[in-house]
């Protein structure tokens, strides 16, 4: 499925969509077809580290992405639709006082299309929602947005309700956002700090394979 | 064009360890720069933690008054308690940033904004966040509107940030943010319209072509000032080239005069 990876890659729209139908109509096992949809993503993905692909390549990835499990929907149950499947289960969402989404909703993405389970938040959450859906919804990761240097102090109030509930042995923690760092990740105590969604789903795919 | 200079922000990292370690040369340093390339406000994030910022914030305004007495100083807090702390340090009246309708800023930003009179920047977003329809930002600010004319502001003293996001997480955004720029200028023609410009260009290539083509769009929509790094020269070019194909230059004389004092066009080689 060469072609197809490479129209993926490419952003050719309507290739991408024409090819996927091929294969399906083949009787290509859709399993398959996913993986060469991750596979194409994986080369979007380090295209945008290297400045050759920016946001919007991003976004219409996904968006090729979409189309293609809504054609292999009704051929996929019981095999991606079952949880047992996915990678791991990733909560995410952004810290009280904090409004911005645009990093967030990109993790939230392409950590979906990168096999895990994802529950976002959403914005402006505070410490107890986070450890209440933390209990409920028993994660691998917790993922920490912010670009305000102000959340910082919401990210710390996160980690430490997930010590509060004892969780915190249990979860990787990662903050990400156009302004943390080193310092702030020791502040936080996360286990990493990223500040694009391609570098936090690199981090998020290695500890789920240790 | 009314420039607000953006660089004194502590979420910049070079300006959070002046903040930190009182480097009062560098933060006037910063403050005279931006004031000497046009920018006749300056705004004054801390960015510290809540506790740190009244503090914080009075130091700052301090310096950069002493440095540029002749600028305005835009405080930009949500902390009440900060604002406060540099209206009463600030020898001239400055201007407030920002006002929205989210429940906080109205309790806390807005009667500030009213008992000491000063200029306001207001945001058209409320606790539900970001409305994705210039119908829902134009509601949002009418209602603002209502208030700060209650609280005795006239409406010149407001500055109206329609709100700009990334053009790469939604094609639609541009004309979001320039549909509501038109819609305030008619139902409000004496406020003034401002934005964060760069925020259009978040995500892609050739940022500083695309705040380009952005902001002469928004100067036919009405807009007529702007938070920018005031030290881009291209930019500052291309402002007053706008203002003056459309007309809003007298005889010219803006762009022209800015010609020969060499702020625009070619650097002259010394």
């Amino acid at each position: 499925m060469k072609d197809l990876v490479n129209a993926v890659a490419e952003m050719m729209e309507d290739d991408a969509k024409n090819l996927t139908q091929k294969y399906l109509d083949q009787g290509a096992p859709p399993m398959e077809i996913f993986e060469a949809y991750k596979e194409a993503l994986a080369i979007v993905g380090k295209r945008f580290e290297e400045g050759i692909y920016f946001v919007p390549e991003l976004i219409l990835a996904g968006e090729m992405m979409k189309t293609a499990s809504e054609m292999m929907k009704d051929l996929m149950v019981g095999e991606k639709a079952s949880d047992s499947n996915r990678l791991g289960k990733f909560l995410l969402g952004t810290g009280e006082g904090d409004i911005h989404d645009i990093g967030k909703d990109m993790v939230a993405m392409l950590m979906d299309m990168n096999g895990f389970e994802v529950r976002d938040l959403g914005v402006d959450v505070p410490a107890q929602r986070f450890s209440d859906a933390a209990k409920e919804f028993q994660p691998d990761i917790v993922g920490l947005s912010g670009l305000l240097t102000l959340s910082f102090e919401s990210m710390k109030q996160v980690v430490d309700a997930l010590k509060e509930i004892g969780m915190r042995d249990k979860v990787k923690v990662i903050i990400g956002g156009g302004q943390v760092d080193e310092h702030a990740c020791k502040y936080v105590e996360a286990d990493a700090w990223v500040t694009d969604a391609v570098a936090g789903v690199k981090y998020a795919v290695n500890w789920m394979e240790k | 064009m009314i420039v607000i200079g953006e660089k004194i922000n502590g979420t910049r990292k070079p300006v959070a360890k002046a903040i930190q370690e009182r480097d009062a040369a560098f933060i006037r340093d910063l403050a005279r720069r931006q004031f000497e390339n046009g920018a006749s406000y300056l705004d004054i994030n801390a960015g510290t933690l809540p506790k740190r910022e009244p503090e914080d914030m009075a130091w700052l305004v301090e310096h950069i008054q002493e440095s540029v007495p002749d600028a305005i100083l835009c405080l930009d807090s949500a902390n009440p308690v900060a604002l406060k702390a540099g209206i009463e340090k600030a020898a001239k009246t400055p201007m407030l940033n920002s006002l929205s309708g989210e429940k906080f800023r109205i309790d806390g930003v807005l009667p500030l904004a009213c008992e000491f009179k000063t200029e306001l920047i207001i945001l058209a977003l409320d606790d539900k966040g970001i409305p994705r329809t210039s119908e829902g930002r134009l509601a949002i600010v009418r209602n603002l509107i209502e208030m700060t004319r209650a609280g005795g502001l006239p409406d010149e003293k407001l500055f109206v940030d329609p709100l700009v996001m990334a053009i790469s997480t939604g094609t639609g955004n541009g004309n979001i943010s320039l549909e509501t720029c038109r819609m305030i200028h008619e139902e409000f023609p004496r406020v003034h319209l401002t934005c964060g410009l760069s925020n259009i260009s978040f995500g892609m290539p050739l940022r500083s072509v695309l705040n380009q083509a952005f902001i002469v769009l928004t100067i036919q929509a009405g807009m007529d000032s702007v938070i920018v790094n005031p030290e881009e020269r291209e930019l500052r070019a291309i402002m007053m080239a706008a203002e003056t194909v459309l007309g809003m230059d007298r005889h010219c004389m803006n762009f022209n005069r800015a010609f020969r004092a060499g702020k625009i066009g070619p650097k002259a080689t010394a």
